[in-house]
C-alpha cells in the first residue's frame, strides 16, 4: 500500500510571553496508508488538531517532515490540496451566508463544478436547509456543512477533526455510515476523535498521542491485542470453592462480586473441565476483551480514577520517539499493564 | 482567477458591504433631494443684481488694497493705519484664490461649477471612510470566522489567497468609486442644467475637478488598502478601528497639542492629516510662529504640496500592507 500521510518526527511549540513555550507536539510520527480509516485518538490538549493543522498548512512546524498524497507539506501541498477534502475543529462559517452559497464560493474558488454542491449537500442531510443562512445553523448542521464542504472536491483523501461533534445520535450514525461508504468507495479517511466506540466501529487503523507524541499505531485489533490479558468472567454457583480449585489448577484468579476473573488463559477451556470435573458447572464463561476506550485511557492516563478532577495536561508523556527516521507500524503500547475492561 | 471570482462574489454579498453601499445611496439622495427642492433656475433680473454686486464687491477689494497700500506708503490719512494689515499683500485681489462672482450673489441657486468640488471633497471622505471600513472588515470578519482557514483548505497558497482578496477588495472599492462619483456628478450636473445654474464649467474647472477626482481615488484606494492591512495584523476588525482611533486622538491629538507646548517646527509635518488634506487639494498652507521669534523679514508661512505628500502617504500604505503579508504569510491560523 502506498503511503498517502507520512508524519515523522513532527515538532511544534508555541511561545507566549506570558506562559513562555509550550510543546505541543514532541517528536510526532504518523502513517496512514491508502484505503485506510484512521483513526487519530488523543485526549483534549494532546496535539491531535496542532498536527492536522501542521499537516494542512496552517501552523508552521518547528522541524519534522511531512508528506500528503506523496508532495512534502506544506512546501508543495498545493499541487495536491484539490485531492484533501479537510474539516480542522469546529470549522465556523460566515453566518450571513447560506450553506449552498458557502459552498458555491468554496467551489468556485477551488475549480469544482458547483453542481457538486447540491450533490453534497444531500450526502450530508442539508439538501432540505441549504438555502438558510449558516447563522441559524445548529452545532451539528454547521459540523455537516464541515464535512460537506470537505467532501465538494471528491476527495483521495478525507481528513476531518471531530465530524460528530455536536451531531445528535441519529447524526452519528449517519457519519458513520457516511465514512463507512465512502471507505468503501476507495477514499482514504484519517479521522479525529473522542467518540471511541465510533472509532472502534468505523477505524481499521489506529493512532494514539498523548502530549505530543505517539503512544500507539497500528490496526485496531493488534492494539487491543497488545492489551489483552486474555481474562474470563466466571459465574459459577460457589465462587468461593470455585476459586480454591481454579487456584489449585494453577489458573490466577481474582473475585469480582459473585463472579469470578481468570487471568492469562488463551484457552478456557482448563475453566469449564476443572470446575466441571468437580460438580461445578459453569453458569457463565465470557471473554473480557478490552476495548478502545479501556486502552485509550490505559495508554494516555486519563482513566477518571482519582479523587481530584484531572487536569488538561494530566496524561502520560511517553518516552520520546526512539528512531529518527522512520515510522513502524508495529504497535508501541509498551507493557501490558491490567486493563480494566 | 477563480479566487477572485469568488472573491468578488463573497464582497458583493457581505452585509456590510451592501448596508455601506445602502447609506452612500441615501445620503447622495438625500443631498440632491435637498439640493434640488432649494434651488431655482434664476431670472434675468436676478442674475443682473448678482453680476453687479460681484462687480461691487471686486471693486471694493481692489479700493481696500490700493487704501491700505496708500497708507503704508504715507500718502493716505495715518489714523486709518490700524483699519489695514501690515502686509497688504493679503489684500491683494491679485492674490486672492478666487475672486466674488455673481454664483455668491444668488440665493437659492444652484451653482454646479461652485459647488462640484465640495460635493465631490463629501463624496471622497464617505468612499474614503467606506474603503477603509469595508477593507478592515473584509478580512477582519474572513480571519474571525474561519473562512480564511477554509479558504486555505482549499488553496493553500497563502501569499496568493490574501492578494487576491486585496486585489479584488481593491477593485471593488475603484468600480465603485468611479460610478458612485460618475453617478453623483452627473446628477448634480443635470440638477445645475435644469434647476440652477452649470456655472463657468470650462477647460480649467475640469482638469481641476478631474485632478481631484483623480487624487480622491487613489486616496480612497490606500484608505482601504490600510484598513485591510492592520485588521489582517490584527486578525480583526477591530483591530483597525482601534488603531485608526487610537491614532487620531494619541497621535494627532494628543501628540500635535504636545509639540506645540515643545514648540516644535512645523508639528503638521508629524501628522498625516496634513499629507491627507495637502495631496488632495494639491497644496495646503500652514502658519508657525515659532520660525519667525526674533526675525523680522519672516511670514511663518510654509506649504505642503500634493507632490510631497504622495511619497509619505504610499509609504505608510506600503509599509503596513507589506508587514500584513510578511506577518499572514507565516503566522500559526489556530
Amino acid at each position: 500500500m502506498s503511503a498517502v500521510v507520512e508524519i515523522d518526527g513532527l515538532r511544534k511549540s508555541f511561545h507566549s510571553l506570558r506562559h513562555g513555550r509550550r510543546v505541543a507536539v514532541d517528536g510526532f510520527d504518523l502513517l496512514v496508508e491508502a484505503g485506510q480509516v484512521h483513526g487519530f485518538l488523543g485526549p483534549n490538549g494532546s496535539g491531535k488538531t496542532t498536527t492536522l493543522r501542521a499537516l494542512l498548512g496552517l501552523v508552521r512546524s518547528d522541524s519534522g517532515r511531512m508528506r500528503v498524497l506523496g508532495a512534502e507539506s506544506p512546501q508543495r501541498l498545493a499541487e495536491v490540496a484539490g485531492r484533501v477534502g479537510a474539516i480542522v475543529e469546529s470549522p465556523q462559517f460566515f453566518g450571513n451566508f447560506t450553506a449552498h452559497r458557502t459552498l458555491r464560493l468554496l467551489a468556485v474558488a477551488g475549480g469544482v463544478p458547483t453542481t457538486r454542491v447540491d450533490e453534497v449537500l444531500e450526502q450530508v442531510g442539508l439538501r432540505d436547509r441549504g438555502h438558510e443562512r449558516v447563522r441559524g445553523y445548529s452545532l451539528g448542521m454547521k459540523q455537516r456543512l464541515a464535512v460537506a464542504s470537505a467532501l465538494l472536491k471528491n476527495p483521495e483523501l478525507l481528513i476531518l477533526d471531530e465530524p460528530a461533534n455536536g451531531l445528535d445520535p441519529a447524526g452519528i450514525r449517519e457519519m458513520r455510515d457516511l465514512v463507512r461508504s465512502l471507505a468503501a468507495a476507495g477514499v482514504t479517511v484519517l479521522l479525529s476523535s473522542h467518540i471511541l466506540g465510533e472509532i472502534q466501529l468505523i477505524c481499521d487503523h489506529v493512532t494514539i498521542i498523548s502530549r505530543g507524541r505517539r503512544v500507539a499505531a497500528g490496526r485496531v485489533e493488534e492494539v487491543l491485542a497488545g492489551f489483552d490479558q486474555h481474562q474470563w468472567r466466571v459465574g459459577v454457583a460457589d465462587p468461593g470453592h470455585a476459586a480454591q480449585l481454579l487456584a489449585a489448577a494453577g489458573v490466577p484468579v481474582t473475585a469480582d462480586g459473585d463472579h469470578l476473573v481468570a487471568t492469562g488463559l488463551a484457552d478456557p477451556e482448563v475453566i469449564s473441565r476443572t470446575l466441571g470435573e468437580q460438580g461445578l458447572w459453569v453458569r457463565e464463561l465470557t471473554p473480557l476483551r478490552p476495548d478502545l476506550e479501556s486502552v485509550f485511557l490505559e495508554l494516555t492516563g486519563t482513566a477518571p480514577d482519582r479523587a481530584e478532577p484531572r487536569q488538561v495536561d494530566d496524561s502520560v508523556l511517553p518516552a520520546p520517539r526512539r528512531s529518527e527516521s522512520t515510522i513502524d507500524l508495529d504497535v508501541t503500547v509498551g507493557d501490558n499493564r491490567e486493563v480494566q475492561a | 482567477m477563480r479566487l477572485v471570482r469568488a472573491e468578488a462574489e463573497r464582497l458583493a454579498a457581505r452585509r456590510f458591504v451592501q448596508l455601506m453601499v445602502v447609506l452612500l445611496v441615501l445620503a447622495f439622495g438625500i443631498t440632491a433631494a435637498t439640493t434640488l427642492a432649494d434651488s431655482h433656475q434664476p431670472t434675468a433680473s436676478e442674475l443682473a443684481s448678482a453680476e453687479r454686486q460681484a462687480v461691487e464687491a471686486q471693486q471694493s477689494m481692489e479700493d481696500s488694497y490700493r487704501n491700505c497700500v496708500a497708507v503704508h506708503q504715507g500718502s493716505a490719512p495715518q489714523g486709518q493705519a490700524d483699519e489695514y494689515p501690515e502686509d497688504c499683500s493679503f489684500l491683494d485681489p491679485a492674490q486672492q484664490e478666487r475672486l466674488p462672482v455673481a454664483g455668491d450673489f444668488l440665493y437659492n441657486v444652484f451653482t454646479f461649477a461652485d459647488e462640484a468640488r465640495p460635493l465631490l471633497f463629501f463624496l471622497i471622505a464617505f468612499l474614503l471612510l467606506f474603503g477603509f471600513l469595508v477593507g478592515a472588515s473584509y478580512v477582519g470578519a474572513d480571519l474571525n470566522s474561519g473562512g480564511v482557514v477554509n479558504l486555505l483548505l482549499w488553496r493553500p497558497r497563502r501569499l496568493a489567497v490574501l492578494g487576491a482578496k486585496l486585489g479584488t477588495l481593491l477593485g471593488g472599492v475603484l468600480l465603485l468609486s468611479v460610478l458612485a462619483s460618475a453617478a453623483y456628478l452627473a446628477t448634480f450636473w443635470l440638477i445645475g442644467q435644469w434647476a440652477g445654474r452649470p456655472g463657468r464649467l470650462d477647460d480649467a474647472f475640469w482638469r481641476s475637478l478631474g485632478g481631484l477626482f483623480g487624487r480622491g481615488l487613489l486616496l480612497v484606494l490606500l484608505g482601504t488598502a490600510v484598513g485591510f492591512a492592520i485588521a489582517t495584523l490584527g486578525r480583526h476588525t477591530a483591530a483597525a478601528l482601534g488603531a485608526a482611533a487610537g491614532y487620531v486622538v494619541v497621535w494627532e491629538g494628543g501628540a500635535r497639542v504636545v509639540m506645540e507646548i515643545l514648540d516644535v517646527r512645523s508639528p503638521e509635518r508629524w501628522v498625516l492629516s496634513s499629507y491627507v488634506g495637502a495631496w488632495l487639494n494639491g497644496r495646503i498652507q500652514f502658519s508657525t510662529d515659532v520660525v519667525c521669534y526674533g526675525r523680522s523679514d519672516c511670514s511663518g508661512v510654509w506649504s505642503l504640496t500634493a507632490a510631497e505628500s504622495l511619497p509619505v502617504l504610499l509609504t505608510v500604505a506600503a509599509v503596513l500592507v507589506v508587514a500584513a503579508f510578511a506577518v499572514f504569510r507565516r503566522r500559526d491560523l489556530i
